[in-house]
């Protein structure tokens, strides 16, 4: 066998033990990267930070475990910026799997501000900076519900507490008090907050979308029925430098953590797409 | 009757879902109100229900006739019932009326989704990657015109998604943002209105009973 044909014929379990190195070694040993955000995450950042102290952000929790490692970032990231801001926050899941995530995702950030808080005004508390209102069955009906009435839809939070009895729910009833809607998702679920509570009640829609999903979304975009959006773990990165550079905030950023591993692993696909076509070039030439 | 009856269910609730958007009268809106948030919502605890139980009767009934790979169903009915056991009455952290620690060993339902749920699930979805690279490597190349821009524009998209590129080139990020924001959105366009057409010509097939498919059998 040449070595151009060697080229075309790699065995799979070679590029498979390459792939796991390049992803492996720079989690061991990384090499730092600062992403730099690009408009979509500016956007998305920037409209967080002007939410006034009257409205709220709300973030839909819509991933399950398989999407955690690049979406999860975005979570924290969004929290640690809310909460920095002392913006009041509503948290919900259309996805049943999203619960145990934002749950993850709320208490260590609570943890870490509070760890350091030195007054009752600066910690972070559950019904006054944040509710978390927890999953209701079939996506239409809080995603429409919520427009009308929040407190109708979730009538207990994700712990069980009356949510009309909570302070932070005194002022925030519908989507009329929603400054920012914010779905992180895997799958379609922004597609229904832009379908519905976009196009229905004009609530403003950001977007935290897996890589592969993002292109679904950039005709929203452009449309501007989506504000911004953190786009893959790149996204997330870009999203935790925003937070890092303006806020301040050191908290761990697991996706710029991830960026090593992921441009590692991007050049290796790419060179091994190379050598396929160095190889099938060649073989062709020989034909002729 | 078998057949007119969900016909005309259908036929009624696909009119009915319409009618709110298009008419804002208060007694269409209330109604509409009223079932969302009651209806539909009984609907889906029935389903919660339903799947439940057909899970479990799936699983038991290919135990009992020990079916391929039959003991994997004891893992997953087991497992189904101790999450259950432990989520209805050991609380969200461990605060409820099971206890679900033993010393420092915590097995609250938290715990459980975080640490066993989350990294298999993640695991699952990452050997995606392996698949793809082989495959990006077995198929990606550069036959035609068309399947060499093909390559060139993953190219530019994949390299400009991390952040070495800005530092090597710094014009390439936004040069893929340009084409994720413009022809590739030109193109989703055009997709997404064929798709929504399509989506709309076949629900009033469904609604107006022309396409009956979703009843079941043959005839």
């Amino acid at each position: 066998m040449s070595i151009w044909e060697k080229l075309t014929k790699i065995d799979r379990r070679y590029i498979y033990l390459m792939l796991l190195l390049v992803v492996m070694i720079p989690i061991i040993v990384p090499f730092k990267l600062h992403p730099k955000p690009m408009p979509p995450v500016e956007n998305l950042f920037n409209a967080i930070d002007a939410i006034p102290p009257e409205k709220a952000l709300v973030i839909s929790v819509d991933y399950s475990p398989d999407t955690e490692p690049e979406l999860h970032p975005m979570t924290y990231a969004l929290l640690r910026h809310a909460f920095a801001r002392h913006k009041k926050v509503g948290i919900l899941c259309i996805s049943l799997l999203g619960l145990g995530l934002a749950q993850d995702a709320l208490s260590t950030v609570t943890n870490e501000f509070n760890s350091v808080a030195t007054t009752h005004a600066d910690s972070i508390i559950n019904g006054r900076d944040y509710v978390f209102w927890g999953w209701q069955t079939m996506p239409l009906v809080p995603i429409l519900g919520m427009g009308e009435n929040i407190a109708k839809v979730f009538p207990v939070d994700y712990y069980g507490n009356k949510t009309d009895t909570l302070s932070m729910m005194k002022k925030i009833k519908n989507y009329n008090n929603v400054a920012l809607l914010v779905s992180i998702a895997g799958g379609e679920s922004p597609f229904w907050y832009i379908t519905y509570a976009q196009t229905s009640f004009g609530v403003r829609i950001g977007v935290g979308s897996t890589a592969v999903m993002a292109t679904d979304f950039y005709p929203y975009i452009n449309s501007g029925q989506v504000t911004g959006m953190m786009s893959g773990m790149k996204g997330g990165a870009e999203y935790e430098e925003l937070v890092l550079t303006k806020l301040g905030l050191k908290g761990r950023r697991k996706a710029t953590e991830a960026m090593s591993s992921q441009t590692a692993a991007h050049l290796w696909i790419m060179l091994t797409i190379v050598l396929g076509n160095i190889g099938y070039f060649a073989l062709r030439r020989r034909k002729k | 009757m078998k057949v007119r009856l969900p016909l005309l269910l259908v036929l009624i609730t696909g009119i009915f879902g319409a009618l709110p958007f298009l008419i804002p009268h208060h007694v269409i809106q209330t109604a509409d109100n009223e079932f969302r948030n009651s209806v539909l919502v009984i609907i889906g605890a029935f389903s919660l229900v339903l799947g439940v139980g057909s899970i479990i009767r799936h699983h038991m009934d290919k135990v009992r006739r020990k079916r391929e790979h039959w003991e994997y169903s004891w893992v997953l009915l087991i497992s189904l019932l101790i999450t259950s056991i432990i989520g209805l009455f050991g609380g969200i952290d461990g605060n409820g009326s099971l206890p679900t620690n033993i010393g420092n060993f915590h097995f609250d339902i938290q715990t459980i989704f975080i640490r066993m749920e989350v990294p298999l699930g993640a695991t699952m979805f990452s050997i995606l990657a392996f698949f793809m690279s082989s495959a990006a490597y077995r198929s990606f190349k550069a036959r035609s015109f068309e399947a060499t821009l093909l390559l060139l524009t993953a190219f530019i998209v994949m390299f400009g998604s991390v952040p070495l590129s800005a530092y090597l080139i710094p014009k390439l990020p936004h040069f893929a943002e340009w084409i994720l924001t413009v022809p590739s959105t030109a193109a989703k366009r055009g997709m997404g209105f064929g798709i929504a057409l399509g989506g709309l010509a076949t629900s009033l097939k469904i609604i107006l009973g022309i396409e009956r498919g979703w009843l079941g059998g043959t005839k």
